[in-house]
């Protein structure tokens, strides 16, 4: 029985964040330690598919499920996954103004949009931090800015009368009633991982994803990207990693190991 | 340079293979350059003391496992040397020990500073090109060496497409049992008729080849290659090291397109059977067609049981009883492709919505994860009952047919192999006309059985027009199914090239051949 006094005619509306990042798995460095970034594919970050996955997998028939992202357009490609997930559309919000934004414009950015288009939602979900970034301040700042309640480390979502979230915090389990209108972020990289069916794919080559500029927007070039981002960077410094590579040859499983240990130890 | 030697202990991995056959040696020799290669090769050559290549040693057949002798191991030999460009196009020169997942690394991530350019600037005409360039034979098992391929002539899933390894080799530089370099292109040198005739450095030489019609209409790695008129090159390419050392080759690479994976699951053996020979009457063009049948789902599914990581991929639906794997170009036929195959799918229980799909990197890579997980767990059980029973080996097939006699052999492997009371699971290259028959040993008795059923089915596949060895080669394993194929004669004649070009017998002795 449905007794969310906030679930109207049945039908939820799901918004996920989502963000294109560099496979991390597939980044390697050349001898002098520098990163190879040539040859290494952008793939939707790991969190955000999680969050998508968590709200697919609480999705009713009626129910729309939007996925929305800010970055350059070849981010398309990440919102086309999330289509073939499960999403009913997509909003890529991109222009040259959003380029270079800090932690505040990218949320800024989100909200605004929020506000414009999907006002009436129920339940935005996010991915704990982004692969590339690891700042996980987007989803708490975002949360903040729409005045909304924020459920971090969300690992499980259920309804029975209530929604509810499990959060994960290593130390501590708890369970929270969440409301409308509130935020997740979800902190698993592998929640329900899933592969589209060739149906899933036809059905996103189908959906239109929608772009948005700062005027579609309603925000101007200061309150975006980076003239609008309140972190400076005065200077960046490569930290030094020195790596010594050692090579044993395994033909003696046993004096390998022995080797790796005395290595590592 | 020198090379490494150390002596050949018992259990040493140099011994094996992944037939799993174990041999002995008294040393393994690992050169670092080519020049090491020759003096080793020259040493062994004057005491006729025999030596066997041995690549990364992911065969099937024993053929880099030594029985006497020492073991010369290409490991060393790793590098990517450089790019050319022909009129054919594009070429990456390499060392035998590069493995196929290695040279597509190189090109992926276009790692070309160290590269040299074999013809003016085309490692820089090469980076210019606006599109990703690969090696496209695919020989299942991505960590065997490039040296290996070519000795046994690989081939694989894409073989559909783009022929096996024979079809990309430019040129081949190798070391010839006396210790002499053959460094040989496409065309330079050419049989007259059965007769081949060139020089090296210590004189004129004479190989005659064999007279029978090695069979070109199927995947065939079953003995030399032989035919009127035949190139040099084509000569070394699934010869399995007894003709003589790779030490470089040039190999050919295709401009890559963007790819679609799909798997889709089908009720049953003969539904997804029959799906794939609608397929292949249609105008759909995957790249290749891989089959599973309901044994090898079920192997897999007991395996992801036990070890939820082992190919990171969603657990097979309930009801799936057999699936195709299919790659299709992600260009403008995709759609009304799969709207053909949409139909074909449901005349055979199956649909759109009961299926894999994955066009991102890291999905195609689970994908082929997946299909490679078939024979490794397979190989993994056999691994594991060598404590119990240490004679026993695995038995898979590697039989091709002509396409339209599949159905018939895969009748003949379920009843054949009934018959004698062989569990087996079937899974493999569908649209080369080539499954594998993993036949899951359980003692020695079972061994004695599955190598009176294999020696049947050799027959019945030669029979129906086919190669009892498709592409993993002869080895020391499958050496009686040379004689089944070309008769006494051709064995002998086979000797007889072997003995022109090794007059001592010392490269890869047992290999195809027994003196
Ligand atoms: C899980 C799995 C799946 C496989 N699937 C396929 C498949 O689909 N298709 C396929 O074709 N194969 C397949 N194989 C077999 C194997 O990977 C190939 O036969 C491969 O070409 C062997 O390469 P290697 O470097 O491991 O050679 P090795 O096993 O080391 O040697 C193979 C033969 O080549 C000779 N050799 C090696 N290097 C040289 C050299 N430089 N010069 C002269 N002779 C040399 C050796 O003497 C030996 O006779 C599979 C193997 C595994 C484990």
């Amino acid at each position: 029985m449905d007794t969310l006094p906030w679930k109207h005619g049945g039908k939820m509306r799901f918004v996920v964040f989502v963000k294109q990042v560099p496979d991390t798995s597939a980044v390697c460095t050349d001898i002098n330690g520098n990163l190879i970034r040539e040859g290494v594919p952008s793939i939707l970050n790991p969190y955000c598919e999680s969050a998508l996955n968590m709200a697919c997998g609480v999705k009713k028939d009626g129910d729309v499920i939007t996925a929305v992202s800010m970055g350059p357009p070849q981010a398309e490609n990440a919102l086309f996954r999330c289509l073939e997930l499960g999403a009913d559309e997509a909003f890529l919000l991109t222009d040259r103004a959003f380029a270079g934004a800090d932690v505040h414009a990218t949320v800024r950015t989100l909200s605004a949009f929020v506000k414009k288009f999907i006002p009436d939602y129920d339940l935005i979900f996010c991915g704990k931090q982004a692969a590339d970034g690891d700042t996980a301040q987007v989803p708490a700042e975002l949360a903040y800015m729409l005045g909304c309640g924020q459920f971090c480390y969300t690992q499980k979502l259920t309804l029975s009368g209530e929604w509810k979230a499990v959060q994960n915090y290593g130390s501590e389990v708890r369970e929270c009633i969440i409301g409308k209108g509130d935020l997740l972020s979800v902190s698993d990289e592998e929640i329900g991982f899933r592969l589209p069916s060739a149906a899933d794919y036809i059905r996103a080559a189908g959906i239109e994803i929608k772009k948005l500029n700062i005027a579609d927007i309603g925000l101007d070039t200061f309150s975006v990207g980076l003239k609008g981002s309140k972190t400076k960077i005065v200077s960046a410094t490569p930290s030094k990693v020195s790596r010594r590579g050692a090579v044993t040859d395994g033909s003696d499983p046993a004096k390998a190991a022995e080797h790796i240990r005395d290595a590592i130890i | 340079m020198a090379s490494d030697i150390r002596k050949a202990e018992t259990g040493s991995p140099y011994l094996t293979d992944e037939s799993k056959m174990v041999g002995s040696a008294d040393n393994i020799i690992i050169p670092e350059t080519e020049e090491d290669v020759i003096k080793i090769t020259e040493e062994h050559f004057a005491c006729g003391r025999p030596i066997t290549i041995s690549g990364m040693r992911t065969g099937m057949c024993g053929g880099c496992v030594p029985f006497g002798g020492d073991v010369l191991s290409t490991e060393k030999l790793n590098k990517v040397i450089g790019i050319g460009r022909d009129e054919r196009g594009y070429y990456v020169r390499v060392q035998p020990a590069v493995t196929v997942r290695e040279l597509n690394e190189v090109l992926r991530k276009k790692l070309y500073t160290d590269l040299t350019d074999i013809t003016e600037n085309a490692v820089g005409s090469l980076l210019g090109e606006g599109t990703d360039f690969f090696y496209p034979v695919d020989p299942t098992e991505l960590n065997s060496s490039l040296g290996g391929n070519i000795a046994v002539n690989s081939s694989g899933p894409r073989t559909l497409k783009y022929g096996p390894t024979r079809n990309w080799v430019r040129r081949i530089r190798a070391v010839l049992a006396d210790g002499c370099v053959m460094d040989i292109k496409r065309t330079d040198i050419t049989a007259e008729g059965r007769m081949l005739r060139f020089r090296t450095s210590k004189g004129e030489r004479e190989v005659p080849l064999p007279s029978y019609d090695y069979n070109m209409n199927v995947k065939n790695s079953t003995g030399i290659m032989a035919k009127d008129g035949m190139d040099m090159v084509d000569l070394f390419i699934g010869s399995e090291g007894i003709f003589g050392t790779v030490t470089e080759a040039d190999l050919y690479i295709v401009p890559w397109h963007p790819l679609i994976s799909n798997i889709f699951f089908f009720p049953n053996d003969s539904s997804a059977y029959l799906f794939v020979e609608k397929i292949q009457k249609s105008d759909i063009n995957p790249e290749f067609l891989e089959y599973f049948d309901s044994g090898s789902l079920n192997l897999l599914r007991t395996a992801a049981e036990k070890d939820p990581n082992l190919n990171s991929m969603p657990g097979i639906p309930d009801g799936a009883g057999s699936a195709v794997f299919m790659d299709l170009p992600m260009d403008d036929t995709l759609m009304s492709n799969y709207r053909k195959i949409e139909i074909l799918s449901k005349s055979n229980g199956g649909s759109l919505e009961n299926s894999w799909c994955g066009h991102e990197l890291r999905d195609r890579e689970k994908f082929f994860g997946f299909r490679h997980s078939v024979p490794q767990i397979i190989f993994e059980y056999v691994a594991g009952l060598k404590g119990k029973v240490p004679k026993i080996h695995k038995m898979g097939t590697d039989m091709s047919v002509p396409l339209k006699n599949l159905g018939r052999m895969m009748t003949v492997y379920s009843k054949t192999l009934d018959r004698y009371g062989l569990e087996h699971v079937t899974f493999g290259h569908i649209g080369n006309g080539h499954l594998h028959v993993e036949i899951i040993l359980k003692d020695m008795d079972n061994l004695t059985k599955a190598k009176e059923a294999y020696r049947e089915l050799a027959i019945k596949a030669i029979r129906l027009g086919g190669s009892p060895s498709a592409e993993h080669g002869i080895g020391k394993i499958k050496r009686e199914y040379v004689e089944l194929m070309y008769g006494k004669k051709g064995t002998e004649e086979m000797k007889k090239t072997k003995e022109a070009m090794d007059p001592r017998w010392i490269l890869c002795p047992g290999n195809m051949v027994e003196k």
